[in-house]
């Protein structure tokens, strides 16, 4: 079977992170969806929605105190206990957004969890933000599941949010990542003046 | 939680020349199918094959079917785990200024006695 060469660059800049947590399939799945509380292994931020994580629909990595958003992206897939996928943009930086993909497996005394990025802007803030990001988010997660705690780097970002909240560049705020996109505003089809 | 016994296999599977050559080119080469990799090597596809064995049970090196071929990832976890085991969030600060300067230092002076 021979890649095109359009598969094999979305494949080089394909990376995957695999932990296996010592907790059911259940309770990884839910620490990893849960919304409206800061999770210590997503940076200590938020994740907020309209409605809920449902395909086809925005989601937002938001700041506890909804001052700044990080993340912004569309939910691709969501597949419970097995798979969520989201795209994602930082906000502060210009690149074009990624792809994130979260696989859950049952393994024999409990989960294996993989998380895959793709399309990564390569050679872009964005990249460099998403490597030790990978890394961060599969350790993190395997620590709170497994130990009710989060790690000494996710508590450190919990306890220096508002700290880092100084330093967030001000096309960050909230208000410029609304979670429904302002509609423009359609001029009323006005009734033809007859000629005459 | 990284059991002794899991750290011991990642060990394991890092002593070993050719299977730390292995990590290098699915680190440059991310998804490359087994038979590509094997490639690589001199020694026969069933050695390489071994040496894949051992780094899969580690977890350093993580796969996906692709139609009758295995795409070959780098999984970085364990390493992450090797590191979080003896490293704070501030000593990797400065230890990652102590290798760059090594680094930078090793490079200038190879430069400087192979002029080009």
């Amino acid at each position: 079977m021979t890649a095109t060469s359009a598969d094999a660059a979305a494949l080089a800049d394909r990376a995957i992170y695999e932990v296996f947590i010592d907790a059911p399939i259940r309770i990884v799945w839910d620490t990893l969806v849960k919304t409206d509380e800061a999770l210590p292994f997503f940076f200590g931020a938020v994740c907020d929605t309209a409605d809920g994580l449902k395909p086809g629909k925005p989601m937002r990595m938001i700041t506890p105190d909804r001052k700044f958003a990080s993340v912004v992206g569309e939910v691709l897939e969501f597949s419970p206990p097995h798979r969520y996928a989201h795209t994602m943009k930082f906000t502060q930086f210009e690149d074009a957004p990624c792809t994130v993909i979260y696989e859950l497996s049952e393994t024999e005394g409990g989960t294996r969890f993989r998380l895959i990025t793709e399309n990564v802007p390569a050679g872009t803030k964005t990249e460099k933000s998403m490597v030790p990001g990978g890394k961060f988010i599969t350790e993190n997660l395997k620590a709170l599941v497994e130990t009710g705690k989060p790690k000494f780097s996710g508590r450190m970002v919990m306890m220096l949010g508002p700290v880092m909240a100084l330093f967030t560049p001000a096309q960050c705020r909230l208000e410029h990542w609304p979670l429904v996109p302002p509609t423009l505003e359609m001029p009323t089809p006005e009734e033809e003046t007859p000629h005459g | 939680m990284i059991t002794d016994y899991d750290m011991s296999a990642v060990f394991h599977a890092l002593a070993h020349e050719s299977r730390r050559q292995i990590l290098d080119i699915l680190k440059a080469t991310p998804g490359i199918p087994v038979g590509e990799l094997a490639r690589h090597f001199d020694v026969s596809r069933i050695a390489v094959m071994n040496h894949l064995a051992v780094l899969e049970k580690a977890g350093l090196v993580v796969s996906e079917k692709d139609g009758r071929s295995r795409r070959l990832y780098l999984n970085a976890a364990p390493i992450q785990m090797i590191q979080d085991r003896w490293m704070s969030a501030y000593s990797s600060q400065f230890a990652s200024r102590v290798t760059g300067l090594k680094y930078a230092a090793e490079a200038a002076a190879r430069q400087k006695e192979d002029p080009k």
